[in-house]
C-alpha cells in the first residue's frame, strides 16, 4: 500500500489558478510587426509562449523561381526592410561565389565597389541598431530615446536617398558591384554625420544604456548562455551578447573586411549593475558597442578615400553555371545566409534563404517561460526580430 | 534596506541625467514638420530639396522610345504593358542622334562630331538640334548613348504606378534613356489619386507618327 500523500504537497497546488491562454499580436505595438505569441499565463506568470508566425508570408524563395537573378535583388530588400542594403549584399554575395565557381565567369568586384559596398553596408547597420534602440526603450517604457533615434538615423537615410535614389528599398547593390557611383560631394557629407553622431552615442548611453529603470528592467533577465545559443544556432549581436566572440567579418572575412581594424564587442558580467552576460541589458549593449565599431570602419574609408576606378565590374549576363552554393554573410542582425541552386538558365532553380531573425525567434519559448508578461516585451526588443525577414 | 533606497537613489540620479539632454533639446529649434501644410521642400529653410537621382514616378518620353520593350522584360512585378507595329522596311522617323550624359547629371541631344568615344583631355563639340554647337571638355562627359532611329510604332506604353516597386530596373536597361524616374516634388513624389486607375499612365501617342498628307493614316484614325 502506497504511502499517503503528505498535506504540504496538496497545499502547495491550491495557489494555481486557471491557466488561462492570451493572444499576444499579432496587432500589438511592441512585437515589431505582425507575430502573434500564444501566451499561457498563470496569474501574471507566463508558462508558455508559442510564436504564430507567417502573418507576413509573401513567398519569397518560390516567387525567386521565377525571376532572373537581377529581378530578385528588389525582393531581397523587402526582406529586413531595416537593413535592406545588408540583404541585397548577401544574395549578390552568392550569386558572385556562384558564378565564380566557374573560371573566367566573375571578374571579381572593382575596388571602389567593394569601398562602396562596406561604406553603405556599415551606415545600414548603424541605422538598423539605432532603430532597435530607439524601439527597444519605447518598448520599455522611455519614449524619448525613440525620437533620438529616429532623428539620426533619418540623417542616414538623407545620405542613401542621395547615393541611391530610395529611403527603405534601396536595390543599389548589384551583381559585379553597386548599381550609382557616389553624387558630387557625398563622401564630405558622410564624414560630417560621422563627426556629428560618434559623439552621439555617448549621449544615447547617458539617456538610455546607464539609466538605473532600465537595467533594473533587463538586467538578468532571459539569460541566454553560449550553449544555449548555439544549440538554437543563434548568430549576430544576440550570440555576441551570450559573450562568445563570433563574427563572420572577422572569423570568415568576406569582401575587403580584413583590410579593416575593428574590434568584435562581447557581452560580459558586471557585478555592480547586476548584470550577467547573455541577458536582455547585453544583447542590447552588444549593439551599443557595434555602433563604434562601424562609425570606425567608416572613418578608415574616409581618411584613406575611395579608390577611383568603375563601381561595377562589366558582365555579359548574370548566368551561373550548373551548381549550387550556400553563402553567409553578416547582416544586423546575424548571418544571413542563402542557398542558391542553378541549372545555368538565367534564373535560379531553387532560392533559400537562411534568416537570422527567424532562429532568433525560435529560442523566445524556452527564454520566455517562467517570466513576467511585461518581460516578454524586453526578450522580442533585445532580441530584435523584423518579421519581414521571419516571414519572407 | 540600503539596496532599496541606493536603487531609489540612482533611479532618479540617472534619470536626471537624461533629463538634462532633453532639456538641451528644449533650447534648440524643432526638427519636426507638419508636413502635408508646413512644406519644407518649398521654404527651403534649414531643410533640404530632394536629391538628384531620386526614384519617383516613372515618365516615359515617348519620342526617344524605340520599342525595344527591354523595360517591360526587366520589370519584376510586370506593371508596364507594351504593344508595337513595325514600320515599313526603309521608313524611319530621324536618323541617329547622340545623347550625352555629363558628370552633373545634365544632359546634351545632338551630334558628335568625329569619334564617338572621345579621347581623353580633347573637347568634344556637339551639334544639338536647333543647329546651335556646344563644346564640352571631354572629361566632364559622364556616358555617351545613341539615340536610335525609332523603327516601331508603339500602339500601347501603359504603366501601372500602383503596381510599380520603383526598383529603377527599368531606367537602367533602358538604351535611349528615355524612361525616367521624375526626381523633383510635383511630379515625382506627390501624385496621390482618388480613384486606382488614374494611377495607369498611358504615354502611347499614335498621332506622333502622322505625317502630313498621309492618307491611310488619317482614314484609320477616322474609322
Amino acid at each position: 500500500m502506497a504511502a499517503p500523500q503528505p498535506e504540504s504537497k496538496i497545499i502547495e497546488l491550491k495557489p494555481f489558478t486557471d491557466e488561462m491562454i492570451v493572444s499576444m499580436g499579432p496587432q500589438h505595438p511592441s512585437t515589431h510587426g505582425v507575430l502573434r505569441l500564444e501566451l499561457k499565463l498563470d496569474g501574471e506568470v507566463v508558462r508558455d509562449a508559442i510564436p504564430h508566425i507567417g502573418y507576413l508570408h509573401r513567398c519569397f524563395e518560390k516567387h525567386s523561381e521565377n525571376l532572373n537573378y537581377q529581378q530578385i535583388i528588389p525582393f531581397t530588400d523587402r526582406m529586413d526592410y531595416i537593413a535592406a542594403m545588408n540583404m541585397n549584399w548577401g544574395f549578390c554575395l552568392a550569386v558572385e561565389q556562384l558564378m565564380a565557381k566557374e573560371e573566367g565567369k566573375f571578374p571579381g568586384v572593382p575596388e571602389r565597389g567593394e569601398y562602396l559596398r562596406i561604406l553603405i553596408g556599415e551606415l545600414n547597420r548603424i541605422g538598423s541598431h539605432l532603430l532597435s534602440f530607439g524601439t527597444y526603450g519605447m518598448d520599455i517604457g522611455a519614449f524619448t530615446p525613440f525620437l533620438y533615434a529616429f532623428r539620426d538615423r533619418e540623417k542616414i537615410l538623407l545620405l542613401f536617398e542621395k547615393i541611391c535614389g530610395a529611403r527603405l528599398t534601396y536595390n543599389y547593390i548589384r551583381v559585379g558591384g553597386v548599381s550609382r557611383d557616389t553624387p558630387p560631394g557625398f563622401m564630405d557629407e558622410v564624414k560630417e554625420f560621422i563627426d556629428y553622431f560618434e559623439p552621439q552615442i555617448d549621449v544615447y548611453n547617458s539617456l538610455l544604456t546607464a539609466n538605473r529603470i532600465f537595467i533594473e528592467r533587463t538586467a538578468n533577465v532571459a539569460v541566454m548562455d553560449a550553449e544555449m545559443a548555439i544549440n538554437y544556432g543563434i548568430t549576430g549581436p544576440n550570440l555576441r551578447g551570450a559573450g562568445l566572440q563570433w563574427d563572420l567579418r572577422k572569423d570568415e572575412t568576406y569582401s575587403i573586411y580584413d583590410r579593416f581594424d575593428f574590434d568584435v564587442p562581447v557581452g560580459r558580467d558586471i557585478p555592480e549593475l547586476g548584470v550577467v552576460s547573455g541577458d536582455c541589458w547585453n544583447r542590447y549593449k552588444v549593439r551599443m558597442d557595434e555602433m563604434k565599431e562601424s562609425v570606425r570602419i567608416i572613418r578608415q574609408i574616409l581618411e584613406s578615400g575611395l579608390p577611383d576606378g568603375p563601381v561595377q565590374a562589366e558582365l555579359k549576363a548574370v548566368r551561373p553555371p550548373k551548381g549550387e552554393i550556400f553563402s553567409r554573410s553578416e547582416a544586423p542582425r546575424g548571418e544571413l545566409g542563402f542557398y542558391i541552386v542553378s541549372d545555368g538558365t538565367p534564373k535560379p532553380v531553387r532560392v533559400k534563404a537562411k534568416s537570422p531573425c527567424f532562429t532568433a525567434l525560435s529560442a523566445l519559448q524556452e527564454l520566455s517561460r517562467g517570466l513576467m508578461v511585461a518581460d516578454i516585451i524586453a526578450i522580442i526588443g533585445s532580441i530584435d526580430i523584423v518579421m519581414g525577414e521571419v516571414d519572407r | 534596506m540600503r539596496h532599496y533606497l541606493s536603487n531609489i537613489y540612482l533611479g532618479v540620479y540617472t534619470a536626471l541625467v537624461g533629463m538634462r539632454i532633453t532639456f538641451k533639446q528644449l533650447l534648440k529649434p524643432s526638427v519636426t514638420h507638419q508636413y502635408p501644410y508646413d512644406r519644407p521642400f518649398e521654404q527651403k529653410k534649414n531643410v533640404r530639396d530632394i536629391p538628384k537621382g531620386y526614384r519617383g514616378k516613372l515618365h516615359n518620353r515617348i519620342e526617344d522610345c524605340i520599342g525595344c520593350k527591354k523595360c517591360e522584360m526587366i520589370c519584376p512585378v510586370d506593371c508596364i504593358t507594351i504593344t508595337t507595329q513595325k514600320l515599313p522596311k526603309g521608313e524611319r522617323l530621324w536618323d541617329s542622334m547622340n545623347v550625352v550624359h555629363l558628370k552633373d547629371r545634365t544632359e546634351i541631344i545632338g551630334n558628335i562630331e568625329g569619334d564617338e568615344k572621345p579621347a581623353p583631355n580633347t573637347t568634344v563639340t556637339i551639334n544639338t538640334q536647333d543647329n546651335g554647337a556646344v563644346t564640352v571638355s571631354s572629361e566632364e562627359i559622364a556616358n555617351v548613348v545613341e539615340r536610335k532611329p525609332v523603327i516601331f510604332y508603339l500602339d500601347q506604353f501603359d504603366i501601372d504606378m500602383s503596381l510599380c516597386m520603383y526598383c529603377g530596373l527599368c531606367t537602367e536597361v533602358c538604351p535611349t534613356e528615355c524612361l525616367i524616374m521624375f526626381d523633383n516634388l510635383g511630379d515625382g513624389i506627390e501624385y496621390s489619386t482618388f480613384d486606382r486607375t488614374d494611377l495607369i499612365y498611358e504615354f502611347a501617342k499614335p498621332e506622333m507618327y502622322e505625317k502630313p498628307g498621309d492618307e491611310s493614316m488619317e482614314a484609320e484614325a477616322a474609322d
